[in-house]
């Protein structure tokens, strides 16, 4: 199914947002990311890719508090769906079949 | 975070309200948000300027068309619904150009019609844009050209000369007196001399002798040797580059030597770089201005005042600040009343002549006038505004047939503005590929107008930007002078109108407008129809009508040598070959563009004449030779100095004298030199028939004798040929055999003329033929249009010739008005251009009948090629359609 194919970084960023759970929104993704994959990642690039996200259903956006910090603006937040959900698992799973299936010597002549 | 410092730490305000205004409405405060939160937190743990870059960078990163996509579906249901767009016709581009090609796909002859006469007429734009840019930019490319003057000479006799030259000792009196100019260079032309390099290897070519300042003033760089000490070291010489690899090929040609004529030996010290095509100075050899003395000097006679040569010219540059009309006034006239008596210095006057009049100022040996080039530009805007008529009117015409879809687009909220821009997509798309098409016409035939003109034009837009400039302006104006009418006509239809199919050609109101631009257009035409005839019939008169003596199979050959031996070895060993009737010898040809003149004192009157008269000294074989009638006395006895003159009617008249035979056994005393006048000699045509026949006389005068005549037997003209080639060369080692025809000779007089004809003959073809593919578009709609009307009229019994004159009388009813507006226009641009000529064919009815005649058959065809096949369509069929 088209809509639950996932590319690298929509799955890294679908990730992330179902590990922020109550407070993911765009600047929290960057941020989590740029700390865990320790390379500067643009605001632009997570955004589009929740935009992204968003047309294929895997996640839904609600508008949150106006706050201070922001200027007065309010903040864009993502809650996972069930679509989504499903698609994070299914890469997960064709994931680990793919390790199960890697012999064990498979990187012996690498030592 | 508190308040007050909030206040310092903004993100740049610039960037905020860009990105505010590309983002989507919808996304726009979410992002705004974002980066003002990343901003702050960056702020914080980076510093403010830091934080500042990353947001400028970020908003980089931020720009994709997701950015300012509008929101796909309405499925968010918490934005707020107040977001509006103003509509932005941007968007709707692509649907106007799929539109646009699909209909012009659909109406092929609409489109090629549309695309040929404009591409027609753009192309003609761009040769005369090119054209006139070419002449406008003649040595513009000096250093100062602002400061640059001509000293020239008016000689104020009974009526005004003028002269490029003045009397040599001019450049020294004017640099050595007076502070006002920078530099002073006198510089002396030589047309056509041989030059050897070695006794095998001779060539002709104009030479210089210039002064160094020469140099300073103009722009003519060195590409080897030192510019300080050109032209200064006497026996040297400068040559392009261009006449390096001529002599030298790929040698170096740095010192060597080369002979010029027979008198002087000069080395080669530079080399100059190859003159820009856009100037007047042709010459490509220098030679410093002090080795006039041994090549030429009579030309440097000492303190000589009284003559003038139009070749002995003099260039100043001006000190800034000073202005050439003080020059004029105090100088020019101090040097008038210092060299000159009381009575000379009154007819000789000097004036400065900027550099930028001497291509346009034909009094002083211009190309041609500046006002012939803005007559070329106003040809162009015509042939461009032919087309553009043709546009509109086969649009207008159109604009019914798009009542439905103009209907439909306003029903669904088109608003006026977007049919209108649609349209103007439809007609850039149209004017786009025309000028493409145009664009290559152009360029194909760029190498036949350069040979017509013997210029060198060059299209290039890329490198070009006056012309890059000019084609992006076309462009823009053809597309709005031919777009913006009908496409209004177009925004203004009435939606429920137009759905209903109720729209008439009347509420176009179009029809009186486009009555008015066929006319516009058939006045065109016959403007440009008159002028050719007239241009045709008087260049005719000048080159057939009678000059007064005999000019055809008469050879001329250059006489390099005027010793009395050799010249008459060379005519005993002419006269004896087969073929040749006469030989003459003589400084000028019956006909020649300049001839000078000189003062003239009558028998014993006291003092000089108040006219001048021209000289031309030839052997008593000039009058039969040229076959000049003599209307009293005898011809002139063989001499080889001035013993005799013979003088023509109008000298006679000028004297005052009644009767021809008094001047018979007079003295007449010319340029200081007396003899007896022996006859009278019926007047002869012996400068163009632009100006009138003036006092002339002949003399014998064997030392300054350069050309010789021959008269030959035309039926057998090549052994002819080759055996004066044989003889002359045998004569004559040291030079290189040249001839030419006395007729041809005369017919390059009006070059520019018949350059000026053929150039307007192929603009008037192209303006009817423009004309008159409108006009076939014009009528083709009109028939489409007539056809049940057609059809009901031939049912009810109307024959095909009353049909055909349904379209006629409308069109010859335009066609009278236009010739009403053209004739009287044509009339007096006609004559003024005939006001040139003092010998000139008048100006007849019948010259206009015929032009009215040609417009009428042209217009006739057109018309009724596409009115007979409607006029004989069988009405059943065309009533059937429904």
């Amino acid at each position: 199914m088209k809509g639950t194919q996932l590319g690298e970084f929509e799955e890294i960023v679908l990730l992330t947002i179902a590990l922020l759970y109550d407070d993911a929104y765009s600047v929290a993704v960057v941020e989590k990311l740029s700390q865990r994959l320790e390379r500067p990642i643009s605001l632009g690039a997570v955004h589009r890719t929740m935009q992204r996200l968003e047309e294929k259903g895997l996640v839904i956006s609600r508008f949150g508090e106006a706050t201070p910090e922001r200027g007065g603006r309010r903040k864009r937040l993502f809650t996972i769906t069930i679509a989504g959900e499903q698609s994070l698992r299914e890469a997960r799973h064709i994931r680990n079949e793919l390790w199960e299936g890697i012999p064990k010597n498979a990187f012996d002549h690498l030592t | 975070m508190n308040r007050k410092n909030k206040t310092h730490q903004d993100p740049p305000g610039w960037a905020e309200r860009l990105l505010a205004r590309i983002t989507a409405p919808h996304i726009r405060e979410e992002v705004l948000g974002d980066l003002y939160e990343l901003f702050q937190k960056r702020g914080q743990r980076y510093g403010y300027t830091k934080a500042r870059l990353l947001y400028v960078l970020e908003m980089l990163l931020l720009l994709h068309p997701r950015l300012w996509r509008k929101q796909a579906q309405p499925a968010y249901l918490y934005t707020k619904p107040t977001d509006y767009s103003p509509p932005n016709p941007l968007v709707m581009l692509s649907n106007y150009v799929k539109i646009a090609s699909r209909k012009l796909n659909r109406h092929k002859s609409y489109t090629l019609i549309n695309v040929v006469s404009l591409s027609l007429g753009i192309a003609c734009t761009i040769l005369i844009f090119t054209l006139v840019k070419y002449h406008l930019s003649f040595d513009t490319f000096h250093a100062n050209q602002d400061r640059i003057y001509r000293i020239y000479t008016e000689l104020h006799t009974e009526k005004v000369i003028y002269s490029t030259g003045v009397p040599n000792p001019m450049g020294e009196a004017f640099q050595s007196g007076y502070s006002v100019a920078e530099e002073v260079g006198r510089i002396a032309f030589f047309k056509k001399r041989v030059i050897s390099i070695s006794p095998e290897k001779k060539f002709e070519e104009d030479i210089a002798f210039a002064d160094p300042d020469f140099l300073s003033i103009f722009n003519f760089p060195l590409i080897q040797g030192n510019p300080q000490t050109a032209l200064q070291e006497r026996n040297t010489a400068l040559i392009t580059d261009r006449i390096a690899k001529k002599y030298f090929g790929t040698q170096d040609p740095i010192g060597k030597l080369i002979r010029v004529d027979s008198s002087l030996s000069v080395r080669i010290t530079g080399i100059l770089q190859n003159l820009p095509p856009t100037t007047d100075f042709h010459t490509e050899i220098y030679i410093p201005f002090s080795n006039l003395q041994e090549h030429s000097p009579w030309m440097v006679e000492k303190d000589w005042w009284l003559g003038f040569n139009k070749e002995m010219q003099c260039f100043i540059r001006l000190k800034p600040g000073v202005s050439a009309a003080t020059v004029d006034s105090r100088i020019l006239t101090a040097i008038s009343n210092k060299y000159y008596d009381k009575e000379t210095a009154k007819q000789f006057r000097f004036k400065l002549q900027p550099l930028s009049d001497v291509h346009f100022n034909p009094k002083l040996r211009g190309y041609t006038e500046k006002k012939n080039l803005w007559t070329f530009a106003l040809i162009g805007f015509f042939l461009v505004v032919t087309a553009c008529v043709n546009f509109i009117n086969l649009a207008t015409a159109q604009a019914l047939g798009r009542s439905r879809e103009i209907g439909v687009r306003k029903a669904l909220g088109s608003q006026r503005g977007a049919i209108f821009w649609q349209f103007i997509t439809e007609t850039g798309l149209i004017a786009g590929s025309a000028l493409i098409i145009a664009f290559g016409l152009a360029y194909v035939a760029l190498p036949f107008v350069n040979q017509w003109f013997a210029i060198e034009l060059a299209l290039n837009p890329l490198t070009d930007t006056y012309l890059l400039v000019f084609l992006v302006l076309l462009l823009l104006v053809v597309i709005f002078c031919s777009g913006a009418y009908p496409g209004l006509i177009l925004a203004r239809f009435q939606p429920v109108l137009a759905l209903k199919g109720k729209l008439s050609q009347q509420s176009m109101g179009g029809f009186s407008l486009r009555k008015g631009l066929v006319v516009t257009q058939f006045a065109i035409s016959q403007l440009l129809i008159i002028g050719t005839l007239i241009i045709t019939n008087q260049l005719r008169y000048s080159q057939q009508a009678d000059m007064g003596f005999r000019k055809d199979a008469i050879v001329i050959l250059p006489v390099p040598d005027s010793k009395k031996s050799k010249i008459n070895t060379f005519g005993a060993q002419l006269s004896e070959m087969s073929g040749v009737e006469n030989v003459t010898f003589f400084d000028t040809p019956p006909a020649t563009e300049f001839l000078a003149s000189t003062s003239f004192r009558f028998d014993s009157r006291p003092k000089a004449e108040a006219f001048n008269i021209s000289i031309k000294s030839a052997d008593h074989q000039y009058i039969p030779t040229f076959k000049i009638p003599i209307l009293a006395g005898r011809n002139l006895n063989p001499s080889d100095t001035i013993r005799e003159y013979l003088l023509n009617e109008t000298a006679v008249k000028s004297l005052g004298l009644a009767s021809l035979q008094d001047v018979i056994g007079k003295t007449a005393t010319i340029n200081g030199r007396s003899g007896t006048i022996v006859g009278v000699i019926k007047d002869f045509h012996f400068k163009s028939f632009r100006v009138a026949i003036e006092p002339l006389c002949l003399t014998t005068w064997s030392e300054i004798y350069n050309s010789c005549g021959v008269k030959v037997n035309p039926a057998n003209l090549e052994p002819t040929l080759s055996g004066f080639e044989k003889t002359w060369k045998a004569l004559y080692p040291s030079s290189i055999f040249t001839y030419r025809f006395l007729d041809e000779d005369i017919e390059r007089f009006y070059k520019l003329d018949n350059m000026l004809l053929r150039l307007i003959q192929a603009f008037a073809a192209i303006a009817i033929f423009v004309g008159c593919l409108g006009l076939y578009g014009l009528v083709s709609f009109m028939a489409a249009q007539k056809t049940k009307e057609i059809g009901v009229r031939k049912v009810l019994g109307a024959s095909a010739a009353s049909i055909l004159w349904l379209f006629g009388k409308e069109f010859f009813r335009l066609l009278l008005v236009a010739f009403m507006l053209a004739a009287p226009l044509a009339w007096w641009i006609m004559d003024r251009w005939l006001n040139n000529f003092v010998y000139r064919v008048e100006l007849g009815a019948g010259i206009f009948i015929l032009s009215i005649l040609i417009t009428f058959i042209v217009a006739l065809l057109t018309v009724g090629f596409r009115s007979v096949k409607a006029a004989l369509m069988n009405p059943i069929k065309t009533l059937r359609t429904e």
